[in-house]
């Protein structure tokens, strides 16, 4: 998975492009841990080319979105493959994470 | 302004006293706000304010007879403890009573003075000292002795003194008769309507504890479905055992999300009483857990939301009920907004309804 990250202004951009699955899972989270402090508060997630999610990548999604809302951020995903959203569905996980 | 010699000795005192006063301000407004913090008291306002030199002389002017020394005017540090409800006071009072050394020959309970057929100032207040074993500062020993006054009102007491200050001392003529019948008319309006803000909040606490009564106990087809209802079933955990047993498919766990969410969605599918949520629940477990085990089985997804029980029972509810993709989509809608992926998910999960005979 290759995460790229932009800041404008208020707002943190990140592209997310390939799969999380169990191989590479801990370098993704590694790779988001700067959004999950200081002011990145405002973050949209292009999933355009994001390819695959397995739990390992739920649960890096899962800590993401409860630090945003812990410092009453908002984060929104967007441009979701259907295949992926199915994920984010059967495991009720579009109930805790906004897709747009 | 013209003050005898006493007055201005009594002004001296105040400006060399004025660093202990400002101090002493401090300390109260802290004391009163960790104490009722502690004590999980919400009031509308506190507030704290050193007595003005142009006040104080003031006030000497207009009753230089009273005063003989700086002691003896005990408001030059003043708090104010505003509440929400005018019961609360009562409340506040009893902490204050607690907290600080009530110095009660001057104390005065000003709702207590008015005549029966009178209407006006409605407050508490109570001339205080700070005791040694709640704050001392060697330094500052005064700090403990000097006594300051706290005010304790309701909301609306609080908007009737303030608006009577304004109207009545800045003027500088007498008020006609006409208009001060018109002010007194005022506070007998927001005396009744602070006492009626408090009847409407006993009896809704009173509905609320009735409610949860009632849903702790099981008596789930007497409980109206509403917002306070709902949020007391979900304290029962009512979906758990679903949720486990999807969570299960993979060996997975559960994670707990808010389920309010589904409050409306469940108005929505015209469920009037917290027992229609229990019968869909007993009704449609099964074949909730049925659609999750087609939809999760074989994915290694080993991490479901708790709304993923919840989630499906409508599901199924909405199919068994004849609603068809239509009914799927508006689900969604309700849920999550408009989005284009609704119709697509609608379609896939209708088509697994079909491979376990759900339609």
């Amino acid at each position: 998975m290759i995460v790229t990250i932009n800041k404008q202004d208020e707002k943190t951009f990140v592209v997310l492009d390939g799969r999380v699955d169990s191989s590479n899972a801990d370098q993704f989270q590694k790779d988001v841990a700067p959004l999950m402090e200081g002011d990145n508060t405002d973050i949209d997630i292009d999933c355009t080319n994001m390819t695959y999610t397995s739990s390992q990548g739920l649960r890096v999604f899962l800590l993401l979105q409860k630090s945003v809302s812990s410092r009453n951020g908002k984060m929104v995903m967007r441009n979701m493959d259907p295949r992926v959203k199915e994920v984010f569905d059967i495991t009720g996980f579009s109930n805790i994470i906004t897709i747009v | 302004m013209m003050l005898d010699m006493q007055s201005e000795m009594i002004l001296n005192e105040y400006r060399e006293k004025l660093p202990i006063y400002e101090k002493m301000k401090t300390v109260i407004l802290q004391l009163l706000r960790t104490y009722l913090d502690e004590n999980h008291v919400i009031v509308s306002g506190l507030e704290a304010r050193v007595k003005s030199e142009q006040s104080l002389a003031g006030k000497m002017e207009l009753k230089s007879y009273k005063y003989h020394s700086l002691e003896d005017i005990t408001d030059v540090v003043g708090a104010r403890i505003i509440t929400y409800y005018c019961d609360e006071v009562d409340i506040i009072s009893a902490l204050a009573e607690k907290l600080f050394e009530i110095d009660w020959e001057n104390s005065v309970d000003k709702r207590k003075m008015l005549e029966i057929d009178r209407f006006g100032y409605l407050s508490l207040h109570y001339v205080c000292r700070i005791p040694e074993a709640l704050y001392k500062d060697p330094e500052i020993p005064q700090i403990n002795q000097i006594r300051f006054e706290l005010q304790m009102r309701s909301t609306l007491q609080h908007v009737w003194a303030n608006m009577y200050h304004d109207i009545g001392y800045k003027s500088d003529v007498e008020i006609p008769l006409e208009y001060q019948r018109n002010m007194t008319r005022l506070a007998g309006m927001l005396e009744l309507a602070d006492e009626q803000f408090s009847h409407i909040r006993k009896e809704i606490n009173g509905y609320r504890r009735m409610v949860q009564t009632m849903v702790t106990n099981g008596n789930f087809d007497e409980v109206p479905l509403n917002g306070d209802t709902f949020r007391s079933f979900l304290k029962l955990m009512p979906f758990k055992n679903l949720a486990n047993k999807i969570a299960a498919i993979n060996q997975g766990e559960v994670y707990e999300d808010n389920l309010m969410p589904y409050y409306n969605v469940l108005l929505h599918m015209n469920m009037k009483t917290i027992g229609d949520i229990v019968r869909m629940c007993n009704d449609y477990s099964e074949s909730a857990y049925q659609l999750a085990l087609i939809q999760l089985a074989g994915t290694g997804l080993d991490i479901v939301a708790y709304s993923v029980a919840v989630q499906n029972l409508c599901i199924v509810f909405i199919l068994e009920k004849g609603y068809g993709e239509a009914g799927l989509v508006r689900l969604f809608e309700a849920l999550y907004g408009e989005n284009d992926y609704h119709q697509q998910r609608a379609k896939r999960i209708y088509e697994q309804a079909k491979k376990i005979n759900l339609i």
